[in-house]
């Protein structure tokens, strides 16, 4: 029974895009397709991300992710779930790449209840580990939104008010099944300035709108798994900070690499505190980063001092999110016949052949889209720019 | 904005528009024009009454005495209010744009039930008492009493109009059924009477179809309305069956043994006003042999609606002798009452036309055709002297002395169908008498007549021609037009089969089969899984849901729906019905997710839209064929026939497929909404069928999705949610389905607005 209606729907599948392209075609003039308005609104945020804008650097993010029945079905490929968790293992390194001070953890619904796979912590390994060994899990039952969010804010609602209180959700199932009207609990959230995104794997469902719409989240379906791994990207980024979150200055400890040889003397091997609580992992060595207001050892960084509480970063870290704060300025559009000179995207060499073209503002550099998104999504800054070091 | 419709000037309330908007104007202005009438489709959700209002409006300042009035019929109280909203959004934007204070009257006007301010009399829940009540109150005669004996009740708001109401006339204004109860308590006036004495110098009267087209009440409430007027049906696919219902009579023992008593209460009556006051009957005596003279008077300055149910010839005889006498005439009443209970004492089903009932009647009880037609008059006349205030009561043999006078004035387009059993009850005796009216035009034909230009307007008119054919009017313009879309907004899709091959359909014969069940719930049961909120399902009847739901119960296959969404039922209980709605609604909200089990042609398949989430795909389960073995529907379709030259078949498929596509209609509201429509029927894919789909809906469908398995319908619609989700703006509308107006000026849009409207 389930092989065979398998095949027949990946044929289909095929079929159909097929037609959809023709389809495209044939009046491509009178109705604007799907696709284009998603290349509109991607070029949208392009702009619009662009401009000072305060942005929460400091990020505490629930990710929710649905493993009710839906997640079994076979549209992405294996299935929902390991595509899914296999993004997410992108979107963890990414995040913490992208926001190094801040933290992330991970909660799974099924079956009626709400589980925390992860806590909130900086350390992008262990999320991964609990990530991979999720792939196993049965999918059963319907999920609850109610008590996902409800457990979220359990923790979220701690942190302090100077950083940013997210969730992402990642919803397969078209139905929850709650304990509670979840109007009271979206109320709540809102006034806790919880901040839900929603990332929908098969339609869309009117109380995520809502949710989304009351808590100032962002909500998207998918349409396939590229577009997926895109929505994900999307919350990569940090989101701007809302006006009434408070200033404040932040303590912060920057510790020294310290590397220690079995030949010296003084060294003595110690545990990492990092890695107390967890029954695996490192054991004994010998270097580390010490904390200098109390001088527990951590292998890694970030992370937040047991013993002090003291927040520890490296340099580089604090530097890496500091595009943010500075980005790329948009090119400006111009359609493709206005160029004389040369018809080749400065960046990727390849010939200018859409409707339009980008110029960077600063250096007059031409390129096409998909470069001008690849600069500003990834790049964060412009190649042609430093290529003359004369153009500052 | 304000737009140039060849010559005119529109204003128009809004800063965008549809292109549709734009023809369908167009249509209605070159209609106007040639002062005739106009049959016109367009989807709901484009703006429809906006176009007609602003239109009609702007020809009304244009040309004050070629259109003095529009007279705007819907279908409900709700419906009302938002055509009176729309107006009050028309006229602020005119006096703002021209700096005049609003000089126009637009009014609503509604039963007494959602009019009455009078404290007791507004508490009452049913119309039809506070109608009684209301009567009690107000009647000429209680008033007169009242003069000799103060102690007599009456409705002061009533009084205080009567006193100085019509002197005054109701500001200029638009008013809703709220504004005028607000206006009456101010005043201390009726409201009820003020809108309806105001309805003669409002510009624009906004009410139920009733008041046009139900003899009864146009009698009373339209009669005087002013001949240069535009009369406007809204949501007119329904049109034909108003008209027959008001037109036709169901007679059942209940009915006589309450027309026993009313008719032992009036000789009881006229009894006693005999011993106290045997002038009255003297004086009514001679009136009646005056004839219906004054009756007659009226319609001859022809400012009057033709009374159907009372023929021109009919005023100009006097009351014949056998019934002018008031005992004589209850001596009548009683003879036709007995004759009715013995026609109704019958063991098999009797059909007749209505010379052969009127031949039978002579020669068993020796009642003459003449008499007969004046019972209407004869006894309204006399519950008038002898002062019966409570009306209501008097119900069922108002309803006698109507179809004596509808069956001895009307030799065509009626039927009388005895029935001792109900259909489906074969052995409870319940006899009927079904006294009904074949042709809707009998009824609609006075308007027609009157009225320079009538505009039949819905959502789902196709095919347009059917409806001049069966209302028998000459129309000027047939129209539709179709839904300019940014985006495909809508996916109808055609199941023909199920994934195991089984043909799909409700037809007769497999109406029983199992695998036909099976794979009806497995469409259910896969839709539920991938359909986000609400599904809306549609059966083609009560009998088929219920054999159809126990079945899947049995089946298992209830249970598994229930995983993924609660189920609701639509039940013939109205109050059960709502409760249900509610509770669907409350689990779309809430993310829980919900299927409504309803029944084409029921409550919900008519009046109730399913906006949103809460109807994000409709599955209509067979083709939705009226009960084809009805007498009543066998003689309507054999006088079609006949008179008409409409087959059988094609009214039928007519008939069902406008109900199906107003089932599915129900999930488009709008642009910016969405929806799946499931037609799952193979017979739905034959050209006959699919042609008569309204243009919207059958220009999406393509040879695609024309005879789909389950198992295709899944994967289509999955990647039409898909692509639904996806944000939608409305800068993404603007210029193809939502324009400004330089966009509205530009020759390439004007010629593809041309193409827009489908003259028939």
């Amino acid at each position: 029974m389930d092989e065979e209606p398998e095949r027949t729907k990946r044929w289909e599948g095929g079929y159909e895009r097929t037609w959809e392209v023709l389809k495209e075609d044939e009046s491509g003039s009178l109705k604007a397709t799907v696709e284009e308005i998603l290349f509109q609104s991607k070029r949208k945020r392009v702009t619009e991300s662009h401009g000072q804008v305060r942005l929460g650097m400091m990020r505490h993010l629930h990710v929710v992710i649905d493993c009710s029945r839906t997640m079994d079905d076979h549209d992405l490929k294996p299935n929902r779930l390991t595509a899914s968790l296999k993004l997410l293992e992108t979107f963890v390194e990414d995040y913490f790449d992208q926001n190094p001070i801040s933290q992330l953890g991970l909660i799974t619904t099924k079956n009626k209840r709400a589980e925390k796979l992860t806590d909130l912590a900086g350390n992008p390994k262990k999320h991964i580990v609990a990530l991979k060994k999720a792939v196993d899990t049965v999918c059963i039952g319907e999920p609850s939104l109610y008590n996902s969010l409800h457990l979220a804010i359990q923790t979220l609602k701690h942190m302090p008010g100077h950083t940013s209180r997210e969730i992402l959700v990642i919803l397969s199932s078209l139905t929850t099944c709650d304990p509670a009207n979840i109007c009271e609990l979206i109320k709540t959230l809102k006034s806790l300035k919880v901040r839900v995104s929603v990332i929908g794997l098969s339609a869309e469902v009117r109380v995520c709108t809502v949710l989304t719409r009351e808590t100032g989240g962002s909500y998207h379906v998918i349409l396939d798994e590229s577009h997926f791994k895109e929505l994900l990207m999307l919350h990569v980024k940090p989101p701007p900070a809302s006006s009434s979150s408070e200033c404040s200055l932040i303590r912060m400890g920057f510790p020294q690499h310290t590397v220690a040889y079995l030949s010296d003397q003084d060294a003595k091997p110690s545990f990492s505190m990092a890695h107390l609580d967890s029954s695996g992992g490192a054991g004994l060595s010998l270097g580390g980063y010490f904390c200098p207001q109390c001088h527990a050892k951590y292998t890694e960084l970030p992370v937040e001092c047991k013993v002090c509480g003291l927040t520890l970063v490296s340099a580089p870290h604090l530097a890496r999110s500091f595009h943010h704060l500075f980005p790329l300025q948009a090119f400006t559009e111009s359609p493709a016949e206005g160029l004389h000179v040369d018809r080749f995207c400065q960046a990727c060499q390849g010939e200018l052949k859409d409707k339009s073209i980008f110029t960077c503002p600063i250096c007059g550099g031409v390129f096409c889209s998909e470069c001008d998104l690849f600069i500003h999504d990834s790049l964060h800054c412009c190649p042609c720019c430093i290529h003359n070091p004369s153009n500052p | 904005m304000k737009l140039n419709i060849e010559g005119l000037l529109v204003y128009f309330p809004y800063d965008y528009i549809y292109p549709e908007q734009y023809s369908y104007m167009l249509e209605l202005k070159r209609t106007l024009d040639a002062r005739g009438h106009g049959v016109l489709e367009m989807p709901s959700g484009t703006g429809k009454t906006i176009s007609l209002l602003s239109l009609i409006v702007a020809y009304q300042k244009a040309s004050p005495l070629e259109v003095t009035k529009l007279i705007y019929c819907s279908r409900t109280v709700p419906e009302i209010e938002k055509v009176v909203e729309e107006l009050r959004k028309l006229m602020e934007y005119y006096s703002k744009q021209t700096g005049e204070s609003n000089n126009f009257m637009a009014l609503a006007l509604s039963s007494r039930k959602n009019l009455c301010i009078h404290p007791e009399v507004s508490a009452l829940r049913f119309g039809k008492e506070v109608d009684g009540k209301c009567h009690t109150l107000t009647a000429s005669y209680i008033r007169a009493q009242r003069h000799s004996d103060p102690d007599v009740p009456v409705c002061r708001f009533y009084e205080d109009f009567d006193a100085v109401g019509r002197q005054v006339p109701l500001p200029a204004g638009i008013y809703n059924l709220d504004d005028l109860k607000d206006f009456g308590r101010r005043k201390g006036w009726c409201p009820y009477y003020l809108a309806r004495y105001s309805l003669l110098h409002a510009n624009i009267v906004v009410y139920s179809y009733h008041y046009l087209l139900d003899p009864k009440i146009a009698d009373l409430v339209s009669k005087e309305l002013a001949k240069k007027s535009v009369v406007v049906f809204d949501e007119a696919h329904n049109i034909d069956n108003v008209c027959i219902d008001s037109m036709s009579v169901n007679i059942t023992r209940r009915t006589l043994d309450r027309c026993q008593g009313n008719v032992d209460t009036l000789h009881n009556a006229i009894q006693k006003i005999k011993e106290t006051d045997a002038e009255k009957l003297k004086m009514e005596y001679r009136r009646l042999v005056e004839g219906l003279k004054e009756a007659n008077v009226a319609r001859e300055t022809d400012v009057y609606l033709a009374n159907p149910v009372l023929p021109d010839e009919i005023l100009k005889e006097a009351v014949p002798g056998t019934i002018r006498t008031a005992e004589h005439f209850v001596g009548f009443l009683k003879r036709f009452l007995e004759y009715l209970k013995s026609r109704l004492r019958v063991h098999h089903v009797v059909q007749e036309s209505t010379p052969q009932f009127l031949k039978d009647i002579f020669d068993k009880v020796c009642i003459d055709r003449k008499p007969l037609r004046f019972c209407s008059e004869r006894l309204q006349s006399l519950l008038r002297t002898l002062e019966i205030a409570d009306i209501a009561d008097f119900s069922a043999v108002t309803l006698i002395s109507n179809f004596a006078t509808l069956v001895s004035t009307y030799s065509q387009g009626f039927t009388i169908i005895i029935e001792p059993f109900e259909d489906r009850t074969p052995t409870i005796a319940n006899p009927v008498l079904h006294f009904s009216c074949m042709d809707p035009s009998i009824a609609i034909k006075p308007v027609f007549q009157r009225f320079q230009s009538v505009i039949i307007t819905s959502g789902t008119l196709s095919p347009l021609d059917i409806y001049p054919r069966i209302l028998d009017f000459r129309p000027v313009t047939m129209a539709s037009f179709t839904m300019t879309l940014a985006r495909t907004c809508l996916c109808p899709l055609i199941v023909g089969r199920g994934n195991d091959q089984v043909a799909l359909s409700s037809k007769f014969e497999t109406r029983e089969d199992f695998a036909v069940i099976r794979n009806y719930g497995n469409l259910l049961l896969e839709m539920s899984a991938i359909v986000p909120d609400g599904i809306v399902a549609f059966f083609t009847s009560y009998v088929y849901m219920e054999n159809i739901v126990a079945s899947w119960y049995e089946q298992g296959i209830l249970e598994n729906i229930q995983r993924n969404k609660l189920i609701f039922i639509e039940t013939p209980d109205a109050a059960e019905t709502s409760m249900a709605l509610e509770k669907y609604q409350e689990a779309c909200e809430n993310g829980r997710g919900a299927i409504l089990l309803s029944v084409a042609r029921g409550k919900v398949s008519e009046g109730i839209d399913f906006v949103h989430h809460f109807g994000r795909a409709v599955i209509m389960f067979g083709v939705p064929y009226v009960y084809t073995q009805s007498r009543i529907l066998k003689a309507r379709l054999e006088y079609l026939r006949d008179q008409f030259q409409i087959r059988e078949n094609d009214f039928l498929t007519f008939d069902a497929m406008r109900h199906a596509a107003q089932c599915v209609g129900r999930v488009i509201r709008g642009k910016t909404d969405y929806g799946i429509m499931i037609f799952a029927d193979k017979r739905y894919a034959r050209a006959d069928k699919r042609g008569k789909l309204p243009r919207w809906i059958q220009e999406h469908i393509n040879d695609g999705s024309l005879n789909l398995t389950v198992d295709e319908t899944v994967q289509l619609s999955k990647h039409f949610l898909r692509q639904m989700a996806q944000p939608f703006r409305q800068e993404d509308q603007l210029g193809l389905s939502l324009l400004t107006l330089e966009q509205l000026e530009s020759e390439e849009m004007l010629k593809k607005i041309s193409q827009i409207a489908h003259q028939t």
